[in-house]
């Protein structure tokens, strides 16, 4: 088998196993996939990926989708953020999108399966207003100790803290 | 030669007071600079010492919450009396010691551990982590080297058959070297002053990356400069001591500075060489190789002089 | 003192050349537990990102971290040339790849003087750091900077390498070679250096692979795991890189690792400076770039710098993350402290090769006016 036939193997190694709770698949480069999976799932995925050893936990993105008031059509759509479980081997990236609405911005910890994650669910849960249910540790990490409760700076809505705005009236 | 002296000249002057005060801080000074030269490094100026002294001295003190107030403010004076009185029984600048009597090295090594004891509670007097920390490493360290540090400094009284420090430092002026004939005692000496001063690799008690300044991180201002005064100190008068048992003795003032400037040397050299060690590797290194080495030279004196006198 | 008690290392710590603030637990000198907080130096750059240009983040990526500022602009530009369907042409990426390893050269040495203050061996620490002037040196005559480069444009690189600049280089990197073999002989024989790092720390291929680590920390482990391998970019094709691997998994492992390493940029810099592609320095770049998502990996001083970016097909980015390889290794240094002495903890928080600024990224100062 040559390098490149080895390489290929390695994501249908990742998707094979994991393909009974993927939702949706995209390829957005070469060297990726990204599959949409559930979050009842989430635990499911990672504990099967790791039994087949396949890469380590390279980061955890967030993304924020603000609500849509009103579309064209009318309909109103519920702001959700979109957590990105980022997995390499080798030059292969595999992503795990699993999406949270804001009103059940709750999502469970994969720090029981792998431990180095803590620190990224404490960022992503700092920024975002993502609960992770079962991290061993919620203290602040990131943030100042006098950051208000309940602002989560990388959502879209943020803008700036009130009391930063008036002092920088001049 | 016997200087009959007024007793406020010895305990003001010399060697008392101000002569003490300017060789520890020359003596800093030549160890910074040869230090800083080893590092390549340039090094401070000739007066540094000296300024950083007075700015500690003109500097607030502040009291730390939660210290024992007396003891806070004593140890500090306490530790620069007691190394100034042990000046009075050393050969200093090579005349002949102020006062001598029977048993007076043992007073002398005793007085020069009351700085290190002082440092010890003033660090367990405060309830800052970082002096609690080191003050436990301070006293660990002393009970770790003092031994093996009495026993080097016990072969030349024992060769010599006095406990006075002027018979033993005229004994060593009229014999081989003993830094020859008593080699390991010489090294243990040494290195027991080192670590005595707190000198890298000995440092573990103000490692700064671990516990910022160890015992004496709360301290400020007149008390800091007061125990930074008396650690040049006692590096002179312990200089002093280990030349004039192991270097042939002290006998005049030119003696005095190229031994002690020699052996300065050779401990900025050794500060340089190594990485600090730790705390444990440190007592592990006194009683395991120190300890049992000078004991073994002991052996080999008492054992020596016993088969010298039955054959003459 | 037998009950738990806590030493603070941090936020303001001499052991720190950075802000953060860990919590020893110890028990007499032994470490049982640490616990860590981070965030003293956070800039909000990702929340900036977002309202900033795609040139102007260039700069601001460039900002992330002191030490390692290239691989930074060149973990963004080569994201952003990707989503753009850009390359840039091939003397820029050998340029690109001269810097970040003349880079990694003077932040290994940075490193070395560190982790040697740590260890109380102040004269290894100032010898390194001496000689780290030479290559700091090399880069102010590459491009003008002694710390921000600015080498990165959006398709291509800013300055060229004259032959003169090669010579200078080379007989720069000639010398560094020679000093490097030097500290590795002092790393690996001096006996009180030896005793304050053979043994310590020990990570072994599994917990270093289950905890993530990155960089030097898993290489010396035997994790081989190295983006510039793995993955090529800039040049790395052309001129490919060997990894270094330890099995021994301790402190000592990661200096003889990270010094070893310095062999293969040495080398890898003199190959390409010998034959150094002939192109154009720069493509044109569009202001807008198409909407999609990259993601962007390199190999940084310290480990795997992962960038991954959103485009929206505006000149802004929608969402840019950066996870820092500091970030990934620090899970090393929480699980193996306990068990170890209280004066192993400065030398293992510095065996990963922190990097405060790049860990701390994300809190609003900007405001709106």
């Amino acid at each position: 088998m040559s390098q490149e036939a080895v390489q290929e193997d390695l994501l249908n190694r990742a998707l094979e196993a994991i393909r009974s709770w993927v939702q949706v698949e995209k390829t957005p480069q070469p060297n990726r996939v990204d599959v949409v999976i559930r979050r009842e799932d989430l635990l499911t995925v990672v504990e099967t990926l790791k039994q087949i050893q396949w890469g380590y936990l390279s980061a955890i993105t967030g993304m924020d989708h603000p609500a849509v008031e009103l579309g064209q059509e009318g309909s109103a759509q519920e702001g959700y953020v979109e957590v990105l479980y980022h997995f390499c081997e080798k030059d292969k990236v595999l992503t795990l999108r699993v999406s949270v609405p804001y009103s059940d911005a709750v999502i469970p910890s994969i720090c029981g399966i792998l431990p180095s994650a803590t620190l990224y669910e404490r960022e992503l849960s700092e920024m975002f207003g993502v609960q992770i249910e079962g991290t061993p540790d919620t203290n602040r990490l990131l943030l100042p100790d006098n950051w208000p409760e309940g602002v989560y700076p990388l959502r879209k809505a943020f803008t700036g803290l009130e009391e930063a705005k008036e002092g920088s009236n001049e | 030669m016997t200087l009959n002296l007024n007793p406020l000249v010895i305990l003001l002057i010399f060697p008392g007071g101000l002569f003490l005060i300017v060789a520890g801080l020359a003596y800093e000074y030549v160890d910074r600079k040869l230090v800083a030269r080893f590092q390549n490094r340039i090094g401070p100026r000739w007066f540094q010492p000296l300024a950083d002294l007075l700015k500690l001295l003109s500097k607030e003190e502040i009291t730390p919450r939660g210290v024992q107030r007396d003891l806070f403010y004593l140890l500090p004076l306490f530790a620069l009396a007691s190394t100034l009185t042990a000046s009075l029984y050393v050969p200093m600048a090579g005349l002949t010691p102020a006062y001598a009597f029977q048993g007076d090295l043992i007073v002398t090594i005793y007085l020069l551990s009351v700085l290190t004891l002082s440092m010890g509670l003033a660090g367990a007097s405060t309830v800052d982590r970082f002096a609690l920390v080191g003050a436990t490493r301070t006293l660990t360290q002393l009970f770790s080297y003092e031994a093996p540090f009495m026993l080097a400094l016990l072969g030349p009284a024992i060769a010599a058959q006095t406990w006075q420090i002027r018979t033993i430092n005229e004994y060593a002026g009229q014999n081989l070297w003993l830094m020859i004939a008593q080699p390991i005692g010489f090294l243990v000496a040494l290195l027991g002053l080192m670590g005595k001063l707190e000198l890298p690799p000995f440092d573990a008690p103000e490692a700064e990356t671990e516990i910022v300044a160890g015992a004496l991180t709360e301290y400020s201002g007149r008390g800091l400069a007061l125990f930074r005064l008396s650690k040049d100190i006692e590096l002179v008068i312990g200089l002093t001591l280990v030349a004039a048992f192991y270097l042939g003795g002290i006998h005049s003032p030119l003696d005095f500075l190229i031994k002690t400037l020699g052996l300065l040397l050779v401990v900025a050299l050794l500060q340089t060489l190594f990485a600090r060690l730790r705390i444990d590797q440190v007592v592990g290194l006194w009683w395991r190789i120190g300890t049992i080495l000078v004991v073994i030279q002991l052996i080999a004196i008492v054992i020596g002089r016993y088969i010298g006198s039955s054959i003459f | 003192m037998s009950e738990k008690f806590v030493i603070p290392i941090g936020p303001q710590h001499p052991a720190l050349k950075e802000p953060s603030h860990f919590e020893i637990f110890v028990d007499g000198e032994e470490v049982i537990k640490a616990t860590l907080r981070l965030g003293y130096v956070h800039r909000g750059i990702e929340k900036g990102a977002e309202q900033r240009t795609w040139t102007q983040n260039l700069y601001l990526m460039e900002r992330i971290c002191g030490i390692c500022s290239h691989v930074h602009a060149m973990a963004f530009v080569q994201g952003v040339e990707a989503l753009a369907g850009v390359q840039a042409p091939p003397r820029a990426r050998a340029i690109r790849q001269v810097v970040a390893e003349l880079e990694r050269l003077h932040s290994h040495l940075l490193w070395l003087g560190v982790a040697a203050h740590e260890a109380g061996f102040d004269a290894l620490f100032m010898y390194s750091w001496r000689d780290r002037e030479t290559v700091m040196d090399l880069l102010e005559l590459l491009s003008g900077n002694r710390v921000n480069y600015s080498a990165n444009l959006l398709g291509g690189v800013k300055f060229d390498v004259t032959p003169e600049q090669k010579v200078r280089i080379l007989d720069g990197v000639s010398f560094l070679e020679e000093r490097v073999r030097y500290y590795l002989s002092v790393v690996n024989s001096d006996e009180t250096f030896l005793g304050r790092t053979r043994g310590v720390g020990i990570l072994s291929r599994e917990e270093a692979e289950r905890l993530g680590a990155v960089g030097p920390t898993a290489r010396a482990s035997g994790v081989p795991r190295d983006v510039r391998v793995d993955v090529p970019y800039a040049a790395y094709s052309e001129f490919p890189i060997k990894m270094v691997l330890s099995q021994q998994g301790d402190l000592q492992a990661r200096f003889v690792v990270r010094l070893e390493e310095l062999f293969e940029s040495i080398r890898v810099i003199r190959e390409i400076l010998n034959n150094l592609p002939e192109s154009e320095l720069t493509v044109r770049m569009p202001r807008r770039i198409p909407a999609g998502e990259v993601i962007s990996r390199v190999e940084a001083p310290r480990g795997e710098l992962f960038y991954f970016i959103v485009s929206n097909g505006s000149d802004r980015p929608e969402r840019v993350k950066v996870r820092t390889p500091s970030l990934a290794n620090w899970g090393t240094v929480l699980a193996t402290a306990p068990g170890h002495k209280l004066a192993d903890v400065p030398m293992l928080v510095a065996g990963i090769d922190p990097c405060f600024s790049c860990n701390d990224r994300m809190v609003v100062v900007k405001t709106a006016r």
